[in-house]
C-alpha cells in the first residue's frame, strides 16, 4: 500500500523486468520491424465528442505512468524512467466520405506498421470519424509497457475518464498505481530467498533440453519476424459445448477460465503431436504475475511467458491427456511469480498457447466492437502462437493463430486453423478419442492429395510384342554382349524362340512357372525372354543362394520346372525330371522351330515370381503380373530417355527386382545389353569393370556401387544416365558423382519396394534444389499412388512423417502360397474402392516440393550394401541351430555416427563435434575448453624456461665431453627451431634425423643446410623394417605417426647409450604433450606436484616401450627391459621449457636458421608418409588425427582456431596416398572403407558351440550377404525396460570387442561397474565386457594413466600405473582390488 | 487453523471485503477466490501444516469449501503419522 509513495522518490532510471529484457532483445535485433506495435481499434456506434475526448487522453496520460515511460540506453543496456510530463495533441480524422471499409483497414494496417519511438513516446493514438455516426479509436501501445490486462485497464480508465469528464467537469486525481512499483517488486523476487523452491522447480522443469516440434516437418527457424494471423470465431455452439464440457467432474479446474484453459492446452498439445509426431513438448504460456492486489489495476507489461511441459503417449486419449495437463498446470499455477521467467530457460519453445481473460466493455454505453491488430510480425523464436479470447463478451471465443511466414507458406497456413478445429470438434465429441485416431485434414485437403497422378495407357504386351519389333526391324543389331559373345536381336530371339519351343514340348503353358537358376549370361536372358514367350511366368535365382533355400522355392512357387546350368547343379531335393542343365539339351533345343510363338500375354498373367527375405525366415515370393511390368517398363523408357542407342550393363544380382530395370528396358527399346560375369566366389564387384571397360551409357545400381567409383577417373566415361535403387542415396555421394562425370549426367533416385514392381517413386537429381542430407524419392510413376498415413490410417498432412502406403497397377498379386502374410501386407484402399493398398513399413512425408522423402524404417528390415534383409528372417534361422536357445541380431554400424555435413566446430578451439564423445554447451564450447579453464593455471606450473632447460642440460656435463645432448632433428619447422635455439643457448649438440624412408628432398635439403650452417654434427638413422612399423602404426592407431615416433625414440635412445650422450631433446610441441603426455587427471591432485607428474609420465613411458607392437618385435628393444636405461639416458621436451608462437617461430628460422617451408610435402613440414596417416585417419574414422593436438595448440594460444582449421581442412593427394599405402603394404580399399556395416549375431545356449560351425550352417540356409560377420555367444540377451531385445545396446559394441574371442559379459558388482564405466569413457567406447583385454581395447600408456588415476580417485587408494597392463580385464583388476581393499582394512 | 485460514483469506485473497465465510461457502463457485487466489492459500497452508500439497491433489473438490479444506488437511496429516 505504500509502494507508491515510497518509490515515488527514488531515481528514475530503472532498470528492465526480465520480460521487458526479453522483448527489448527482439526489437533491438529487428529495429525497423513493429513486431511488439500492440495495437487496439475500438469501434465505437456514437457520437464521441472530440474535444473533451482530447482532454480525457491528456488526463489519461497524466494518470498513467506507462504512457509516458520512454526507454534509454548506456553501454548497451536499456533502462525505463517515466517523463514527469508529456505534450500531446489528439491527431483526429475524418474519414466520413469514405465509405469503402477497405479503405479504413488499409489506413489501420499501414498505421500499425510505424515504429514507435521508443525514446520519445511509447504509445501512437488517433481518433477516426467514420461515416455512419461511428467512431474508431487507434490506440497502439508498445509491448514493453503492455500486455493485454493492461490495455483493458488504460481502456477502462479512458471511457471513464471520459464520462466523468463529459458529465461533471474534472474530478479529483487518483493516485493512480505506478508500473514502477512492479518494475521494483519482480526485481526484488528474482532474489527473494523466500522463491528458492519456485526457482528451483523452473530451474529443474527446463534443464532437459526437449525437441522444438518440427511443424508439419519444417524446423523451427528463427531468421524471421514476418508472421500471418489467421482469426477463427469458434462460434456460439462450439463454445457453449466447451463450456458444458467444463463442467463435468472430471474434468473441472479450480474456475472455469482454468478449465478452458486445461482443454485448450489439451488441444494445442494434441494438435502439436499430430503434425509433427513429437511426444515430448514444451508450450510457452504466458502468467499474468498480477499477484498483489494492486496489480491488478495497473497498467504496464506484467505477463511472463512460462513453460508448460507434457509428454504424450501413444494410448493416450483426450481424457487422459487433459489429465495430465491438469496437474502440469497445477504445478505450473503454484510455481509461477513474477521474475521466475530468468529460471525458466525459454531455448525450447517455439510455440505458445495464450489464454486470455479479458474483456472491453462499452464506451460510454456506445455499443463498442474491440479488436486486436496483428502487425504482420511475431517473435523470431516462436513458429505458432495460438491466442484465446472474447474481449467484446459475447459468450463466443476466438481463437488467433500467429504463422511464422518461413515456416507456413500460405497455403499451409490456411490449413492450420482447419486441423485445430477438426481436432476440437472429436473432442467435444468424445473425449475418449485416442488423440490419434481424429481426422485432421479437410476434405479439400485429402482430395489433393488423393489426386490420381498421371496414368499412361496401357499395353497389354509391351514386352514381348516391342522386343519382338526390334527383332524383325533391326534385326542385325547388337542386343546382347558377353565378353567376345554377342547376339544380334535377329539371333536372340530365335534362340529364345526355340527354347520356348522347346518348353512348350515340356508341357509348359501360359500362367505355368518357371524357376531360372543362373549364373548372369546369355543363356539366362534367353531363358527370361523363352519362358516369357510361353505365357509362363520365370522365377529368378541367383547363382548365391543355398540349396536348401532354393529347394524351398521350387515347392511354395510349384514351378514347374527348373532351367538352370553346369556349374550351378546340386542335389536338389526335388524331382530330377523337372531339372534342366540347358548346355546338356544344346542339340534338342537347335531342333526346335524358331518363329515366334505369338501367345499373348494378359495384363492379369503372371510375369515373374521374385523371392525376397521373409521375416519368418522363409523367403517371401512376390508375384507380378505382366499390367505392372508393363507399366513400370513403359514409364521408365519414356522418363529415362531409354532407346535404340541406349547401352546397359547387367552387373547385379538376378534375384533382386533393381536387376529388372536392365534385363528389360534395353530390350524393348532397341538398345543393348552388357553382360557382366559374376565372381563365383567372394563379393561381386563386377561394377568396377563396368568402369574400366567403358562400353555403357546408362546404369542401373545401389548407392552402394556408387560409393565404389570414389577415387577413380571418371571424366571420360560414357554413362549419361544412372539409375540409383535399393537404399537411401545420401546427397552427398549425389554430389560427388555429380561432379565427378562429365556435364549433362542425369541421375535418377528410384524408390520401390518388390512389392510394387521394381520402382514406383522416382526423382532426378537436382544440385541446387536437393540439399538436405538424403535425396529424396520424388513422385509416383503413371498409374502409382502414394498415401502418407498415420498409426490409424487417417492420411497426415502434407510434411508430417507417416508410413508410405501404395497403391495402383504396379502393386503385386502378394505373396506365393502365403494368404495371411499377403492380407496383411496388402490391405483394404480406403481412399478407392475396389483396390488394395501395400503397406511398406517406410516412414516418408511430403516436403514443400511435393515430393516424398524417404526417413527410415517402422521395423526390422535393413538394407545392407543394396540387399533388402528382415533381421527375424537370420533370426529365426540361426535359431533353428541345436543348443542355440534365443538370438538377435543386428546390424552394426561401424563408422561415422554424425555426418560429414552437420559436424560443428568448438566455437573456442575448433574441436569438431565428430571428435569422440565429444560435448558442446550452449555456446558451443567443447568440454575440453571448459575443462582446462579449470585446470589451467595448474597446467602452467608444469611448463618451465629457458634457462631451467639449460641448467638441465648442462647438468651431466661431465659424463660426454663432446656432446650435452642428442637433438631430434626431423626437418620441419618445430625440431628445426630447437637445434637452432639450443645452439645459441651455448650446448653441444648431436644432431639425430631419422628417415624414414619418407622424408621429402627440400626437407632433406634444409637438414643439409641447417647442420652447415650451425655447424652441428649430424647423423642419419634407419631401418629396413619402416615399412612394416607403418603399417602396424595404421592398424593400431589409425596414423603413421606413433610408430615413427617409437621407431625414433629407440634408435635414438641406442645411439645416446653408445656415445653416453645423457639427454636426448625432442620437438614435442605443447599441442602435442596434451595428447601424448598430460591428461586432465594429472591435475586433479590440489597439491600440484610437478615431479610427481614427471614421475607418472615417466611410468607410462616405460610401459610404452614394453608394448608388444611392431617396433618391439622388429627394432632391437632389449635396453628398455632394464629400467636403468630411463637413468641413464632422459628425454627432455624443449617446448616444456621454451614457449613460442607459429609466428614467432618462422621468423626465427628464416632469419638464424636459413629454413625453407618444403613445398613438396603438402601439409607436413618434412614428411610425405604424413598425408598417408591423415587420410587413413579420416577415413576410419571420420574425424582428422590433428584435430586434438591442433585444439590443444589453440587453447594454449600458439594457433588461432581459424589457423587450425584451415590446415586440418586441407585437400589431400589422394591418389599420391594410395600409391604410398601399396608401397608399404597397407592394403585397405574403398570397399573395406565404404562399408563397415556387420551383422551381428548374438545368442545364447550353449556356449561351447563351435561358431564355425554355427556359420557353416546358417551358410546352408541363408545367401552370403545375409550370413553374420560376427557371432558372439551371451550368457543372456539383454532387454529393455519394456522386456523387449535391446537392440541398441546389442549395436554398441564395436568391432574389436567382437572380435574377441571372450563372451560378452556385462559387470556384476559395483567395483566391476565402476571400472567400466571408468574403461568406457577413457576408451571412448560404448560398452565394455569384463573379459575384455584392455590393450586389445586400444589401451596404451597414456590410457592406463587417465584409467590408474580416476580408479585412485574414486577408491582412494594409490594403485600402480602398470596393474592395468597385469591385469587388463576388468574381472582381473576388479578382484586384485577387492583384495587390496580388504588387505587394507586387516591392518 | 480454521480461523487462521479464514483471517488469511479476508486479509490477503479477496478481492472486496467480506464478512463471514462460512464452512459450506463454495468459495470458487461464488468468485470469492480465483485462482491466483487458490495458489496463495495453498501456499499459506503449506507453510502453516507443514507439508507439501503435490498437484494432483489440487483439486476442486479438496479445496472448494472451508469444510473439504478442512478435511483434506487432516487427511495429510494422518496419513503423515502413519508414515512416521
Amino acid at each position: 500500500m505504500t509502494h507508491n509513495m515510497m518509490d515515488n522518490q527514488k531515481d528514475m532510471f530503472l532498470p528492465l523486468t526480465q520480460s521487458q529484457l526479453s522483448l527489448w532483445a527482439g526489437q533491438r535485433m529487428h529495429p525497423d520491424v513493429p513486431l511488439h506495435n500492440v495495437v487496439y481499434t475500438f469501434e465505437i456506434f456514437g457520437a464521441i465528442d472530440e474535444v473533451i475526448f482530447e482532454n480525457a487522453f491528456q488526463e489519461l496520460i497524466k494518470q498513467t505512468d506507462i504512457l509516458r515511460t520512454v526507454f534509454t540506453e548506456r553501454e548497451g543496456i536499456p533502462y525505463q524512467s517515466v517523463k514527469p510530463r508529456l505534450d500531446f495533441n489528439l491527431e483526429v480524422v475524418d474519414f466520413t466520405k469514405k465509405t469503402d471499409e477497405s479503405f479504413v483497414e488499409n489506413w489501420i494496417y499501414e498505421r500499425t506498421q510505424r515504429p514507435i519511438a521508443l525514446q520519445e513516446q511509447i504509445f501512437d493514438t488517433v481518433l477516426l470519424k467514420l461515416d455512419g455516426g461511428r467512431y474508431l479509436w487507434f490506440l497502439n501501445i508498445h509491448h514493453l509497457v503492455t500486455d493485454a490486462a493492461s490495455n483493458a485497464i488504460v481502456y477502462r480508465r479512458m471511457a471513464s475518464l471520459y464520462a466523468e469528464a463529459l458529465n461533471s467537469g474534472t474530478k479529483e486525481p487518483e493516485a493512480q498505481n505506478l508500473f514502477q512499483s512492479y518494475v521494483r517488486y519482480e526485481e526484488r523476487q528474482q532474489n527473494d530467498s523466500e522463491n528458492e523452491d519456485y526457482r528451483n522447480y523452473w530451474r529443474t522443469k527446463t534443464e532437459e533440453v526437449v525437441e522444438k516440434p518440427k511443424l508439419y516437418g519444417k524446423k523451427a527457424s528463427e531468421a524471421s519476424t514476418a508472421a500471418e494471423r489467421i482469426v477463427v470465431n469458434l462460434g456460439k455452439e462450439r463454445s457453449s459445448k466447451l463450456r458444458a464440457l467444463a463442467k463435468r467432474p472430471e474434468i473441472r479446474g479450480w474456475t472455469e477460465d482454468l478449465t478452458l484453459f486445461n482443454m485448450l492446452s489439451t488441444l494445442y498439445f494434441t494438435f502439436l503431436y499430430r503434425v509433427s509426431g513429437q511426444k515430448r513438448l514444451v508450450i510457452g504460456a504466458p502468467a499474468h504475475n498480477r499477484v498483489e492486489r494492486d496489480f491488478q489495476h495497473t497498467a504496464g507489461l506484467f505477463i511472463e511467458v512460462l513453460p508448460l511441459m507434457i509428454e504424450i503417449d501413444e494410448s493416450d486419449t483426450f481424457n487422459s491427456l487433459l489429465q495430465k495437463v491438469k496437474i502440469e498446470t497445477n504445478s505450473y499455477l503454484r510455481n509461477a511469480r513474477p521474475g521466475m521467467a530468468g529460471m525458466a530457460k525459454d531455448r525450447d519453445i517455439n510455440t505458445v498457447l495464450n489464454y486470455i481473460n479479458v474483456d472491453f466493455p462499452d464506451f460510454n454505453d456506445f455499443p463498442t466492437k474491440t479488436e486486436w491488430v496483428h502487425n504482420g510480425h511475431m517473435d523470431s523464436t516462436h513458429d505458432l502462437r495460438c491466442h484465446v479470447y472474447d474481449f467484446n463478451g459475447t459468450g463466443t471465443l476466438h481463437l488467433a493463430m500467429d504463422l511464422k511466414a518461413s515456416v507456413f507458406s500460405d497455403e499451409k497456413a490456411i490449413h492450420v486453423p482447419e486441423h485445430f478445429l477438426n481436432l476440437l470438434d472429436a473432442f467435444l465429441e468424445d473425449i475418449n478419442l485416442p488423440v490419434g485416431k481424429p481426422e485432421i485434414l479437410t476434405s479439400e485437403e485429402k482430395n489433393t492429395l488423393l489426386d490420381v497422378g498421371m496414368s499412361l495407357p496401357q499395353s497389354q504386351n509391351a514386352i514381348l510384342e516391342y522386343f519382338e519389333a526390334h527383332a524383325s526391324k533391326r534385326s542385325n543389331m547388337v542386343a546382347l554382349q558377353y565378353g567376345d559373345e554377342v547376339l544380334t536381336y535377329s539371333a536372340l530371339n530365335k534362340k529364345a524362340n526355340q527354347l520356348a519351343h522347346y518348353l512348350q514340348h515340356k508341357g509348359i503353358q501360359a500362367n505355368n512357372k518357371v524357376a531360372l537358376h543362373f549364373y548372369r549370361s546369355t543363356d539366362y536372358l534367353i531363358s527370361v525372354l523363352a519362358v516369357m514367350k510361353t505365357g509362363a511366368a520365370f522365377i529368378p535365382i541367383a547363382s548365391d543362394q543355398p540349396a536348401e533355400r532354393i529347394e524351398f522355392i521350387l515347392a511354395n512357387s510349384g514351378c514347374s520346372l527348373l532351367l538352370t546350368e553346369k556349374g550351378l547343379i546340386y542335389n536338389l531335393n526335388w524331382d530330377a525330371d523337372k531339372v534342366i542343365e540347358l548346355s546338356g539339351k544344346k542339340e534338342e533345343i537347335d531342333l526346335e522351330p524358331s518363329n515366334d510363338l505369338d501367345i499373348v500375354c494378359g495384363p492379369e498373367n503372371l510375369a515373374y515370381i521374385l523371392y525376397t527375405s521373409g521375416s519368418t525366415g522363409r523367403p517371401k515370393g512376390v508375384l507380378i503380373q505382366h499390367k505392372a511390368l508393363n507399366n513400370y517398363l513403359l514409364w521408365a523408357k519414356d522418363a529415362y530417355a531409354i532407346n535404340e542407342k541406349s547401352m546397359f550393363a547387367l552387373f547385379t544380382s538376378i534375384g533382386f527386382d533393381l536387376t529388372i530395370t536392365s534385363t528389360f528396358l534395353p530390350l524393348i527399346s532397341g538398345g543393348r545389353i552388357v553382360i557382366y560375369k559374376e565372381n563365383t566366389s567372394g563379393p561381386d564387384t563386377a561394377i568396377l569393370k563396368v568402369l574400366d571397360d567403358n562400353l555403357v551409357n546408362t546404369v542401373k545400381l545401389t548407392p552402394s556401387h556408387l560409393a565404389l567409383f570414389s577415387g577413380r577417373d571418371l571424366s571420360t566415361s560414357y554413362i549419361k544416365t544412372i539409375v540409383v535403387g535399393g537404399e537411401d542415396l545420401k546427397v552427398t555421394l549425389a554430389k560427388a558423382i555429380k561432379s565427378s562425370f562429365p556435364d549433362g549426367i542425369k541421375i535418377y533416385n528410384e524408390y520401390g519396394p518388390t512389392e510394387a514392381t521394381v520402382g514406383c517413386i522416382v526423382a532426378e537429381y537436382n544440385v541446387e534444389k536437393h540439399i538436405a542430407t538424403s535425396v529424396p524419392i520424388g513422385k509416383p510413376i503413371s498409374n502409382m499412388q502414394a498415401y502418407v498415413l498415420d498409426g490409424y490410417k487417417n492420411l497426415v498432412p502434407k510434411g508430417v512423417i507417416g508410413e508410405l502406403y501404395l497403391s495402383g497397377i504396379g502393386l503385386a498379386d502378394g505373396y506365393s502360397d502365403a494368404p495371411q502374410m499377403t492380407e496383411e501386407k496388402f490391405v483394404e484402399n480406403t481412399f478407392s474402392s475396389n483396390s488394395k493398398m501395400y503397406r511398406t513399413g517406410d516412414l516418408v512425408r511430403m516436403n514443400d516440393h511435393g515430393d516424398f522423402e524417404y526417413l527410415g524404417r517402422t521395423d526390422d528390415q535393413i538394407k545392407l550394401r543394396g540387399y533388402r534383409i528382415e533381421l527375424t528372417d537370420i533370426e529365426a534361422n540361426l535359431a533353428n541351430y541345436p543348443k542355440v536357445e534365443n538370438c538377435a541380431v543386428v546390424l552394426v554400424e561401424d563408422n561415422k555416427t554424425i555426418p560429414e555435413d552437420e559436424v560443428v566446430n568448438c566455437t573456442k578451439c575448433g574441436l569438431p563435434s565428430n571428435y569422440p564423445d565429444t560435448d558442446f554447451d550452449a555456446n558451443g564450447v567443447c568440454h575440453l575448453c571448459t575443462a582446462f579453464e579449470s585446470y589451467k593455471e595448474k597446467a602452467n606450473r608444469y611448463f618451465k624456461n629457458d634457462e631451467q632447460l639449460v641448467r638441465l642440460l648442462t647438468s651431466k656435463r661431465g659424463q660426454n665431453p663432446n656432446y650435452d645432448c642428442i637433438s631430434l632433428l626431423s626437418g620441419g619447422k618445430d625440431s628445426t627451431y630447437v637445434l637452432a635455439r639450443l645452439i645459441n643457448m651455448g650446448l653441444k649438440v648431436l644432431a639425430f634425423t631419422m628417415d624414414n624412408g619418407y622424408i621429402s628432398d627440400q626437407a632433406k635439403a634444409n637438414v643439409e643446410r641447417i647442420v652447415e650452417s650451425l655447424g652441428v654434427d649430424h647423423i642419419y638413422g634407419e631401418t629396413p623394417h619402416m615399412n612394416e612399423i607403418f603399417v602396424d602404426s595404421l592398424q593400431r592407431h589409425h596414423n603413421v605417426c606413433n610408430g615413427c615416433f617409437k621407431t625414433i625414440y629407440t634408435l635414438s635412445t641406442q645411439i645416446a647409450l653408445e656415445k653416453q650422450i645423457p639427454f636426448i631433446v625432442t620437438g614435442l610441441s605443447r599441442g602435442q604433450f596434451f595428447e601424448t603426455r598430460l591428461t586432465e587427471e594429472l591435475f586433479w591432485d590440489d597439491s600440484l606436484d610437478t615431479d610427481k607428474i614427471d614421475d607418472t609420465i615417466l611410468e607410462a613411458r616405460k610401459i610404452y616401450h614394453q608394448e608388444s607392437d611392431a617396433v618391439k618385435k622388429l627394432l632391437d628393444t632389449s635396453m628398455f627391459d632394464d629400467d636403468e636405461v630411463f637413468d641413464k639416458v632422459e628425454f627432455v621436451d624443449f617446448y616444456r621449457f621454451s614457449d613460442v608462437s607459429l609466428e614467432e617461430m618462422l621468423v626465427y628460422l628464416k632469419d638464424k636458421a636459413g629454413w625453407i617451408r618444403p613445398t613438396d610435402t603438402g601439409r607436413s613440414t618434412n614428411c610425405l608418409i604424413n598425408q598417408v596417416g591423415i587420410y587413413v585417419h579420416k577415413k576410419e574414422l571420420g574425424y582428422s588425427n590433428y584435430s586434438f593436438p591442433y585444439s590443444w595448440d589453440v587453447r594454449l594460444g600458439h594457433k588461432t582456431r581459424d589457423e587450425s582449421l584451415e590446415e586440418i581442412n586441407e585437400v589431400i593427394d589422394e591418389v599420391e596416398v594410395k600409391r604410398i599405402m601399396q608401397e608399404i603394404g597397407y592394403d585397405k580399399s574403398e570397399e573395406d572403407w565404404a562399408n563397415n556395416d556387420k551383422l551381428v549375431a548374438y545368442y545364447t545356449g550353449d556356449p561351447d558351440i563351435s561358431v564355425k560351425d554355427l556359420k557353416a550352417f546358417i551358410s546352408e540356409k541363408l545367401p552370403s550377404y545375409m550370413v553374420p560377420t560376427v557371432f558372439k555367444h551371451l550368457n543372456e540377451i539383454p532387454l529393455t525396460n519394456n522386456g523387449k531385445v535391446d537392440k541398441k545396446g546389442l549395436k554398441n559394441l564395436n568391432s574389436i570387442q567382437l572380435a574377441m574371442d571372450t563372451p560378452y559379459t556385462a559387470p556384476r558388482n559395483e567395483i566391476e561397474e565402476l571400472l567400466e564405466g571408468i574403461w568406457k569413457e577413457v576408451l571412448q567406447l560404448k560398452k565394455v565386457g569384463v573379459h575384455d583385454d584392455f590393450i586389445a581395447l586400444g589401451g596404451h600408456s597414456l590410457a592406463a594413466i587417465r584409467v590408474t588415476a580416476r580408479i585412485n580417485e574414486e577408491i582412494e587408494v594409490n594403485f600402480p600405473l602398470n596393474k592395468v597392463f597385469e591385469l587388463p580385464t576388468i574381472e582381473a583388476y576388479s578382484n586384485f582390488i577387492e583384495e587390496t581393499l580388504t588387505t587394507l582394512l586387516k591392518e | 487453523m480454521k480461523e487462521k485460514i479464514i483471517a488469511f483469506i479476508k486479509n490477503d485473497i479477496t478481492n472486496e471485503s467480506l464478512e463471514d465465510i462460512e464452512l459450506q461457502d463454495d468459495l470458487l463457485g461464488t468468485g470469492v477466490i480465483d485462482s491466483m487466489g487458490m495458489m496463495k492459500l495453498l501456499a499459506f497452508i503449506e507453510k502453516e501444516a507443514s507439508f507439501k500439497i503435490p498437484p494432483e491433489d489440487m483439486t476442486v473438490e479438496n479445496f472448494m469449501t472451508l469444510e473439504n479444506i478442512l478435511g483434506y488437511i487432516t487427511k495429510q496429516n494422518n496419513a503423515g503419522l502413519n508414515d512416521a
